[in-house]
């Protein structure tokens, strides 16, 4: 990290001594100042007569330059269109993801695919955390597609107690904001489930806590698992090693460490203890019989390592790598080679999402020249 | 010559320089323009071809109706009626005068009487035929943003340009205006410091969302003087400062569906802008990004390629919201700068007449805070009660609108050297 110039902290401390004080944790004097301004709205729509605002600002600016994350003090967070609320021991939803989200909509909606989506589209979402996923994916499913026919479910599954409370806290706020009958239909049936989705067979239940299809199978009240078009994950990825040497110190210090390191390092992938998620992820989904999957990555390594686990399984007909803005043109067509598949990579920024799809998605996404050479 | 047969040079010297002064005094650089009183040969025959027109497009809809020229025939009628006024009256006036030569004394008494009423007839004609005349500006029906920024002057021209923030504000709940802050951009802490108890302003964007509000608000841009004791200095002494205000149309996306200039899908609307001109940046993490950091900046910047127009907006915590702001300014200032561009050319056979372009270079009016005086330089026009005007009061619309009447004024001699070049050209 760069160093802050003392001529800064100087011009700073003469103009305010407040963004002095935020000025370490934000690093820009602009971006103080937006910090500044953001707390102060905070505090004054929350004081009271025996807290005034002037007292709160500056308890609030004393957290922040602790290193609290902002979304923590305000309590919300903007995650594409939706604003969300945040608590601490949830991760906070990140705008990259927000990214690849709308930018798979986007693709379902291209010009004249999107006939031949099914009726009723079925989302699952794992280690859904604040629930953003689910939430922003129906959103952005109904911005485009307004026929009061359309229906779509949701469920999201996550291991913490907090993170269920918190997305079913965020989901009642959004049905308040739905205007449409047929949105309203399709959030009002959206469940968020507590499962483990590392939970392993040969050990005994842990803590009660069930596996993904059994919750499914429970929910549905039937013997085999419901099947699903779109699987859906942002889970935790950073390795024990980048935890320590990578990682921002503010999200080391206040975000859940549940949702940022996989906490069972699995034998399965001994070389790095970031991905022990993925293999089950895409075990889920060969069950589930998912078409789509779409997983969030932390880096171009960590990609191409689950794109190759993605065409080891032999099930997808198509491995894409997507970057940070999937959405924008790349200045060039840019591709991976892992053992004898040429891997497309789309958009521009860091590697953030492996995307996998197979038989009648095929079709959803046939507009575009997407056939991989295999 | 004098009838002092000695005066010593000193004393010649100083009443020379006396008068030198005094009639320096006299002269008014940047204020006041005469107003027209007698109507222009060309505007005239300008007039009488509308009325033509007017006549001809009647008579053919007595035959047929056609929604068209129905259309037309309703702009070109209030010109039409102005003429045959101004004709009227001025047919008057010929009867009258040869009335005056007339050997019957009686009745010359009788036309005298009449002469004085029968000029102001032709006044009031000629006043009304040169309004109706005035191109109604294409942009006059949309509301407008209005962006104020101190100029020269340091802090007091921080304070003074929150000072006209307030006052616009004012004048627009006044008026049940509907108003919202699309930037405003403190200097955070100096208030305190200096304990002006003004707002330290280093920008802010007003958006006056009432249609009609740009042909309202469009006689105040440019540069606005301040001449007070500042609340930051110590010695009080006066300073002169300057905030700059721009008014420009806005259109927002309720406007979507009308056809026309206004629609900003429009390919040839003022308002397209090509997204693939446009590069948009976002503040992003440097390093690993995703779970790894927590990211507040939420910055847009747009910028658009062929114009180099840049447009940034960081005022909200959403980044959509912040790219709708940043994308709704830049189809702004980039329709203004069209449009100035178009008018390039008309200013230029304008400017020959003598009439300065109204647009944002010259200071256009000073708030003097000694002297308690608003003068604006355009119309010339004095208020003493600066309180009210500064408060967003009456006075304010007084002075608005004489200097939207000052503008009415330049049409018109902008119009006559448009026609004059042109019938030079034939």
């Amino acid at each position: 990290m760069p160093r802050i110039s003392p001529a800064l902290v100087r011009h700073a401390k003469q103009t305010d001594i407040r963004l002095a004080k935020l000025l370490p944790i934000c690093r820009s004097l602009d971006s103080a100042r937006n910090e500044l301004r953001w707390l102060k709205q905070h505090a004054s729509s929350i004081q009271s007569d025996n807290a005034p605002a002037d007292v709160l600002v500056n308890r609030l600016i004393a957290r922040r330059a602790k290193g609290e994350p902002l979304q923590y003090i305000l309590g919300s967070e903007y995650f594409g269109d939706l604003r969300l609320e945040c608590r601490p021991g949830v991760l906070i939803p990140r705008p990259e993801t927000a990214a690849s989200i709308s930018h798979l909509v986007d693709l379902l909606f291209q010009s004249h695919t999107f006939r031949s989506l099914p009726r009723k589209l079925q989302v699952l979402d794992l280690c859904t955390g604040s629930g953003c996923l689910p939430l922003l994916f129906h959103h952005e499913y109904f911005k485009h597609n307004l026929r009061a026919d359309t229906d779509i479910r949701l469920i999201g599954i996550d291991i913490s107690k907090r993170a269920l409370k918190l997305a079913r806290d965020n989901l009642s706020t959004q049905l308040i904001a739905q205007k449409a009958p047929s949105s309203l239909r399709s959030l009002q049936k959206t469940r968020f489930l507590r499962a483990d989705v590392l939970h392993d067979a040969n050990i005994p239940h842990q803590f009660g806590i069930p596996s993904v299809l059994d919750a499914l199978r429970t929910l549905e009240g039937t013997p085999t698992p419901p099947c699903f078009d779109i699987l859906i994950s942002n889970p935790p990825y950073i390795s024990s090693r980048a935890f320590l040497n990578t990682t921002a110190r503010s999200v080391k210090l206040y975000e859940p460490k549940l949702a940022l390191v996989p906490q069972h390092p699995a034998p399965t992938c001994p070389v790095n203890d970031g991905d022990t998620f993925y293999p089950r992820i895409l075990d889920v989904a060969r069950k589930l019989d998912a078409k789509v999957v779409l997983v969030e990555v932390g880096d171009m390594e960590q990609a191409v390592r689950v794109a190759s686990l993605a065409i080891e399984q032999g099930l997808w007909d198509a491995v894409e790598i997507w970057r940070d803005e999937p959405g924008r043109q790349a200045p060039a067509e840019e591709s991976v080679k892992i053992g004898d598949v040429c891997v497309f990579v789309r958009g521009v920024g860091y590697g953030r999402s492996v995307f996998a799809y197979r038989g009648s998605a095929t079709e959803w996404f046939a507009s575009e020249k997407r056939v991989v050479s295999v | 010559m004098s009838t002092v047969p000695y005066v010593c040079a000193r004393c010649l010297r100083q009443s020379i320089n006396r008068s030198v002064r005094f009639s320096r005094r006299q002269l008014r650089l940047q204020s006041t323009s005469a107003p027209v009183h007698a109507i222009s040969p060309t505007l005239l025959s300008r007039a009488r071809a509308v009325a033509d027109e007017y006549a001809s497009i009647s008579q053919r809809l007595a035959s047929d109706y056609d929604a068209k020229a129905a259309k037309r025939l309703g702009e070109l009628q209030s010109t039409s009626a102005a003429v045959k006024e101004y004709d009227k009256a001025h047919s008057a006036l010929t009867e009258l005068e040869s009335l005056l030569h007339s050997p019957d004394k009686e009745l010359r008494d009788l036309a005298e009487d009449d002469v004085q009423p029968t000029r102001d007839r032709i006044e009031q004609a000629s006043a009304a035929l040169r309004s109706s005349l005035i191109p109604v500006h294409p942009f006059a029906h949309l509301p407008c943003l209005l962006e104020i920024r101190p100029g020269a002057g340091g802090d007091e021209a921080a304070l003074f340009a929150g000072d006209l923030l307030h006052m616009y504000e004012a004048y627009c709940t006044r008026h049940g205006l509907r108003t919202a802050r699309l930037k405003f951009e403190t200097a955070d802490g100096m208030v305190s410091s200096t304990g002006a108890g003004g707002t330290h302003l280093q920008e802010a964007i007003l958006s006056v969302e009432d249609a009609g509000a740009y042909g309202n608000l469009r006689c105040e841009a440019g540069v606005h003087r301040v001449q007070r004791v500042p609340a930051t200095e110590s010695k009080g002494r006066t300073h002169t400062s300057a905030a700059s205000v721009l008014v420009l149309p806005s259109l927002t996306s309720e406007n979507d569906g009308e056809t026309g200039e206004d629609s900003f899908n429009n390919p040839k609307s003022d308002y397209y802008v090509d997204p693939k001109d446009v590069t948009t940046e976002v503040m992003r993490a440097s390093g690993a990004g995703g779970q790894h950091v927590n990211r507040t900046e939420s910055a847009v910047r747009l910028t658009h390629i062929p114009t180099k127009t840049v447009v940034a907006i960081q005022e909200t915590r959403s980044q959509i919201q912040n790219r709708e702001k940043a994308w709704q300014l830049l189809r702004s200032r980039i329709a203004q700068q069209r449009r100035n561009e178009r008018e390039e050319e008309i200013a230029r056979l304008r400017r020959g007449a003598g009439a300065g372009r109204v647009g944002r270079e010259h200071k256009v009016r000073t708030y003097n805070w000694g002297q308690q005086r608003v003068s604006d330089h355009r119309s010339g026009l004095d208020l003493r009660n600066l309180d009210d005007v500064i408060a967003g009061g009456e006075s304010l619309d007084r002075v608005m609108e004489s200097v939207r009447a000052w503008m009415a004024e330049q049409e018109v001699i902008g119009l006559v050297a448009e026609e004059e070049s042109k019938q030079s050209k034939v």
